[in-house]
């Protein structure tokens, strides 16, 4: 196996792969909170939004770490205007996910400092990473990036 | 051939039938199977005074001052707490502790019975791995070590691990860690056997539970080459892509270790993909028969080495294996050849942890002691792979092993040869042995009800 990883945009042809990973991380959120109940939507819709995030590149950024041509990690963010807040822009990472096998290779580190290029680029100079509260190994991580606890989002189920 | 099975099933049934009514039926009558007896003679009442108060408090005193001495000075140094939380007990499930008591009992005689170790079965109520934890911890200054039973898996782990780290006893869990050393005991003599090298050998583990996850370590330590190994559980071939992978990295971190390093070839899929080319097939799965089937051992390499360990029914009947293939196939049973019995084990690693007053025991111990299990082993065959129980030398000689290597290790607070451990041990098994037939024969301990009708 080539330990060779590549960082890039998401192309069309990891789609597959990338709806594959989305919904690993989905069902890891389940295992530590099953408030996040995994629902099984269609793979269409799911990539279809995948498609319509690719096409909107102010708004989306989809990187993906490649080896031997397979995309093995992704990392979304999404870029949010703030209209009352300096700076006015933010990039919230919304989908982080590195495929077990290639995990301890310091793979997403370099998927965020990969993100963290093309933010500088845009002039972005604002990050933050959307994940449940009881996802412990994401707290770890982005705890180990230097992030912090920024904004609570509580919820319940209604009776 | 399916009437001969039909046959092995019933006897087998009305063995364990007949086990169980007996099992009851003593139980009412010991109450209990172990005790404590005083070691020290006591002339008149006034020696209370030596043994109690005043006079023990000059000893308490010296061992205030230097608490090692209490492995000098109290029974510490031969006695073993068997702590369960009884959430898994034998094939039974979560009974709770006083249930657990029985069986605990049960292990206590082995260890005194074999090792001559004093063990004091103590079943505890824990609402969660902490509070066990915590109950374990207050306890280590009464022992010399702790023997871990029927805990639930993955708890296991994390209790084992938790325990290894923060104590200076020797903590083993038996489920695992016993098991393991005679599961790799038997393969190095099956592969001894067949003319295989074990750094060539490609091993199924079919079942994922503390047994063969414990296994699965051991064997890589021993020099299974980690790529060369697949594991399977109920949901098929473990491969580092598989769906429920991040469920395991959370829940059982262990077993994920594990799908992350084996089976380089990507096999995946059902448990029969994992046994074609195999050479090894170290089972701890669901009773049988009918688990393992026939044709998968077939796919195997040639000269198929078969391990189905479930009781009381194995995954496959032996004769059902050697028809399709497998020229070694050992079973948890005592009725066909190659017995993988813990009880080989457990006696012989304790005897020699006390004696060498060890601090711990670690992986490398664990290869010492079975090692010297398969070496034991004179002129290993198909159908002689592991001792069996009635071969007393080898307690000591697994006592001398371990204790030997701990104090290679600098984990014993005793060092010495290899021979005056073993001669340690061998002295200390045959004094007990003669006490309890001479308690026996005294009729100290009451014979059995109804005469002797355990044949």
């Amino acid at each position: 196996m080539s330990e060779d990883f590549e960082v890039r945009k998401m192309r069309e042809g990891d789609v597959a792969q990338v709806i594959d990973m989305i919904r690993r991380l989905k069902l890891l959120n389940q295992e530590f909170d099953p408030t996040f109940q995994v629902a099984e939507p269609p793979v269409e819709e799911v990539s279809d939004s995948l498609h319509e995030a690719m096409k909107q590149e102010k708004q989306h950024i989809l990187l993906v770490a490649d080896t031997g041509g397979r995309a093995v990690g992704i990392v979304k963010a999404d870029i949010h205007d703030r209209i009352h807040y300096l700076p006015r822009q933010e990039a919230r990472i919304t989908e982080f996910y590195v495929m077990p096998e290639f995990r301890r290779k310091n793979l997403g580190r370099k998927l965020i400092s990969e993100l963290y290029r093309e933010l500088r680029k845009r002039e972005i100079t604002m990050v933050s990473a959307e994940f449940p509260s009881l996802n412990l190994i994401a707290l770890g991580f982005y705890k180990g990036l230097g992030y912090r606890d920024l904004v609570s989002v509580y919820g319940r189920h209604l009776d | 051939m399916p009437e001969q099975k039909d046959n092995d099933q019933s006897d087998e049934a009305k063995r364990t039938e007949r086990f169980k009514e007996l099992a009851l039926r003593y139980s009412r009558y010991y109450k209990g199977k172990v005790d404590t007896f005083p070691k020290v003679p006591v002339r008149q009442l006034n020696d209370f005074s030596i043994w109690y108060t005043p006079g023990v408090a000059a000893v308490s005193l010296e061992i205030a001052k230097n608490r090692d001495l209490s492995f000098e000075l109290t029974g510490r140094w031969n006695s073993i707490a068997i702590l369960t939380d009884g959430t898994r007990v034998l094939g039974l499930g979560n009974v709770g502790p006083e249930a657990a008591m029985a069986v605990m009992e049960g292990k206590a005689l082995i260890f005194n019975y074999l090792g001559a170790v004093n063990a004091i079965p103590i079943p505890v109520r824990a609402q969660d791995r902490e509070q066990f934890i915590s109950v374990a911890t207050a306890l280590e200054p009464s022992f010399g070590g702790f023997n871990l039973e029927d805990i639930e898996s993955p708890k296991c782990f994390y209790i084992q691990e938790k325990l290894q780290k923060a104590l200076t006893i020797p903590v083993w869990h038996d489920d695992q860690l016993g098991t393991a050393c005679i599961t790799l005991a038997g393969m190095i003599n099956s592969l001894r056997v067949v003319g295989k090298k074990i750094s060539d050998a490609r091993v199924v583990l079919m079942g994922s539970g503390a047994a063969n996850i414990a296994t699965a370590r051991l064997i890589i330590a021993a020099g299974v080459r980690p790529g060369n190994l697949i594991m399977v559980d109920s949901r098929g071939v473990i491969d580092n892509e598989r769906k429920d992978l991040d469920g395991m990295m959370v829940n059982n971190p262990w077993k994920y270790e594990l799908a992350l390093a084996t089976n380089s070839d990507r096999i995946r899929g059902e448990a029969a993909n994992a046994f074609k080319g195999a050479d090894v097939v170290l089972s701890a799965s669901r009773q049988g028969p009918g688990t393992i089937k026939e044709e998968w051992i077939s796919s195997m390499n040639r000269d198929a080495v078969v391990f189905a360990l479930a009781n009381p029914v194995p995954e496959i009947w032996p004769r059902e294996a050697i028809g399709a293939g497998a020229r070694v196939v050992a079973t948890g049973r005592s009725d066909f050849p190659n017995q993988i019995n813990n009880s080989l084990v457990f006696p012989g690693v304790f005897r020699g942890a006390l004696d060498a007053r060890a601090s711990g025991v670690n992986v490398d111990i664990m290869l010492a002691a079975s090692t010297q299990i398969a070496d034991f082993v004179k002129e290993p065959g198909p159908e002689k792979i592991v001792p069996t129980m009635e071969e007393w030398e080898l307690y000591p000689s697994v006592a001398s092993a371990v204790a030997f290597r701990a104090s290679e290790l600098g984990f014993a607070r005793k060092s010495g040869s290899r021979e005056s451990f073993y001669r340690t041990a061998h002295e200390k098994i045959e004094e007990n042995r003669k006490m309890y037939r001479r308690m026996l024969e005294e009729k100290y301990i009451r014979e059995l009800p109804g005469g002797d009708v355990n044949e």
